[in-house]
């Protein structure tokens, strides 16, 4: 299958007063149509900053493309224009935050501001497209649709906005969704609704789906493929199945361990990792991970490792994956 | 058998919304607290269990109901018996950005609480600050810098070794992870549980992530609109959940396995909690509940002993049980 969406290389700068912050350095993604990749990662790990600049959403200066490709279905995006990229956002790549009272305009009706992004992108009549605001609420499962799209955002519950939300993103039926922290700021329950609807809405759809989270529980009930981020690189990149199960990487590992389960056992102690995320305005010479590994050798502080194959598909970078490394192979 | 430390009966408390209205944040709570153990809260949002953690720590004065310590009765609108238990009973927040004052060095922040106390002097002091400092992970020369220097892990490092100052017995745990990114939550709750140990403390842990709850306590208080609705310890509760909320609320929990996560039937909660000004008549959870009959609008269900040690707020609990 052609993939919607393909990052090469991308190097993301932001320029400050204190210096140059290294937030993206040298990411490759890709995703094919009616996937959902999962990006995982810390607080700082560039994940965010890495999904708005496929949609350019961040303030160019202060931050910089300094290197890489970004093709969203056969398009240029680095190069594209203001004017081009107001037609992208919307028709083909649209996004859901996490805080949705913030992303709704608290001052407009749910329903007209649905209408408004259909108008910017289909010539429908206000009638017609009126039609449509309705029936896409109906899709996201709001009761009462016809009544709800009359009121006012603040009369809304938290998922209730985040429904409205996800039907505002795919008023234009996107090739590609952008999901950051979309079950964050909600309770469990209401969570367990949403991402029942994400994955109901993909199926119909067919909507390619980029979930940026932190949480791996969510990650293990929605995603087909999960890259791992840290320090504003991937670190590793496979199925599902693959990271859970055959984690290769340590961070990844390191991860997975740290969180207690419903089966932890209560008298052992949990498995932290030590230390903090490192700087990024002066990134370390090597491994970003060295000074947190506990796997570390001399040649991970000194030279970064280059991405290694794990598996078909499943990729990582650890020098410990390299074909010469004489001990145990640890995931495959 | 531990003997109670915190005893709260009939605990109640409202506030006045305007135009005559109330809101019921916490309604008829009554659990003891046994000394040396830790009481997990587990709740949606606006469940009240924050609420609770300020009532008993004497920041919210109840609307009715009492609260014991060791069995002698507190007087929250008398200066000096709040000041005796603020003593015994400590704080760690939520926000570690917010909880600390941007304009006190670190040291300054920890012995604040001895000094308002009376303890030692002021080279003790210091030295215990040193000493604090260590004991949770942080280095003595932390003590002369501020709070923005600190990352969201330290600075919750910093909040603990606050609480620990004053040598409390009782430290109320108000959600002390979530905002911290996953690699450091391990360590912070390791640090929690090994501070226990050496200190004999005793935590009330309240926060809404299920998994770390379960590993941390000894005992779970499941609230649902400011009512206990399910009391057991942790084993029991997550083996023999008896309350039909508590059922949604554990099963809506994603767990991190694709293969298990593939294989659970979701059984998605509908709709939103309701308000809490007004409440439903009869059982709060009545209107989504899947069980819910005539009785349970009309009749509200008390907490009762359905398992040995494991107290339940449902008509129907522990019927299955007697039927199978």
């Amino acid at each position: 299958m052609a993939d919607v969406l393909n990052i090469e290389n991308l190097h993301v700068s932001f320029d400050t007063y204190a210096g140059e912050v290294h937030a993206v350095r040298g990411v490759d993604l890709h995703i094919a149509s009616g996937e959902v990749l999962a990006v995982v990662g810390e607080s700082g790990c560039g994940k965010s900053v890495t999904a708005q600049t496929i949609m350019k959403l961040n303030p160019m200066p202060p931050a910089r493309i300094k290197e890489g490709s970004i093709t969203l279905d056969g398009i240029d995006i680095v190069d594209a224009g203001e004017k081009q990229m107001e037609d992208i956002r919307g028709r083909l790549v649209s996004m859901i935050f996490q805080d949705p009272m913030t992303c709704l305009n608290p001052t407009m009706k749910v329903g007209k501001q649905i209408v408004e992004t259909i108008q910017n992108h289909q010539k429908l009549s206000r009638e017609e497209a009126h039609k449509e605001a309705i029936r896409l609420l109906e899709m996201v499962q709001i009761p009462n649709a016809a009544q709800r799209a009359e009121e006012y955002p603040h009369q809304f519950s938290g998922g209730m906005r985040q429904r409205a939300m996800i039907a505002m993103a795919l008023s234009c039926k996107p090739k590609l969704l952008i999901a950051d922290e979309p079950t964050t700021a909600l309770d469990v329950t209401i969570q367990a609704q949403i991402m029942q609807l994400m994955a109901t809405l993909r199926k119909e759809t067919g909507t390619a789906i980029i979930l940026i989270t932190h949480d791996l529980g969510v990650v293990a009930n929605l995603a087909d493929r999960v890259a791992v981020m840290y320090a504003g690189r991937v670190m590793e990149q496979g199925t599902v199945r693959d990271i859970f199960y055959h984690p290769a990487h340590p961070y990844t590992r390191a991860l997975l361990r740290s969180l207690p389960t419903i089966d932890t056992d209560r008298g052992a102690q949990l498995v932290s990792i030590p230390g903090t995320p490192p700087d990024l305005y002066a990134p370390p010479e090597g491994c970003e991970f060295a000074s947190r590994c506990s796997e570390c050798m001399k040649l991970c502080r000194a030279n970064r490792p280059p991405m290694y194959t794990a598996g078909e598909g499943h990729i990582a970078s650890c020098w410990k994956l390299h074909p010469d490394y004489p001990g145990e192979k640890e995931g495959r | 058998m531990a003997e109670t430390l915190i005893g709260l009966k009939d605990v109640c408390k409202y506030f006045h919304v305007g135009r005559g209205l109330t809101l019921k944040a916490v309604n008829n709570v009554t659990i003891d607290i046994l000394g040396g153990e830790t009481l997990g809260v587990v709740g949606e949002s606006g469940c009240g269990k924050s609420t609770l953690g300020r009532t008993i720590m004497g920041i919210y004065r109840p609307t009715s109901g009492t609260i014991t310590y060791r069995g002698k009765t507190l007087d929250m609108h008398s200066r000096s018996d709040r000041f005796a238990y603020a003593k015994k009973a400590q704080i760690i927040f939520q926000d570690p950005y917010a909880s600390l004052d941007p304009r006190m060095t670190v040291g300054t922040i920890i012995s604040e609480g001895m000094e308002i106390h009376g303890m030692y002097d002021a080279q003790k002091r210091r030295e215990r600050v040193y000493e604090l400092l260590e004991t949770v992970g942080l280095n003595r020369e932390h003590a002369n810098r501020f709070p923005h220097e600190f990352s969201g892990g330290q600075r919750q490092r910093i909040g603990i070794a606050r609480a620990l100052a004053i040598e409390p017995e009782f430290i109320v745990c108000d959600e002390p992870i979530s905002a911290l990114d996953v690699s450091i939550q391990s360590q912070i709750i390791n640090l929690l549980k090994e501070l226990q140990e050496r200190l004999s403390l005793t935590y009330m842990f309240i926060a809404h992530d299920l998994n770390i709850v379960k590993y941390i306590s000894d005992r779970i208080a499941v609230m649902y609109l400011g009512n206990l609705v399910e009391v057991a310890s942790s084993e029991e509760i997550y083996a023999h959940t008896l309350h039909p909320y508590s059922q949604a609320l554990l099963a809506a929990v994603p767990i991190p396995d694709p293969d298990k996560e593939a294989q659970k039937r979701m059984r998605v909660l509908s709709g939103d909690v309701p308000s809490p000004i007004n409440p439903p008549e009869g059982c709060n959870f009545a209107g989504r509940c899947s069980r819910a009959c005539d009785i349970c609008r009309q009749k509200t269900p008390q907490l009762r002993e359905i398992r040995p040690n494991h107290w339940a707020a449902c008509h129907f609990a522990g019927e299955e049980e007697a039927e199978g």
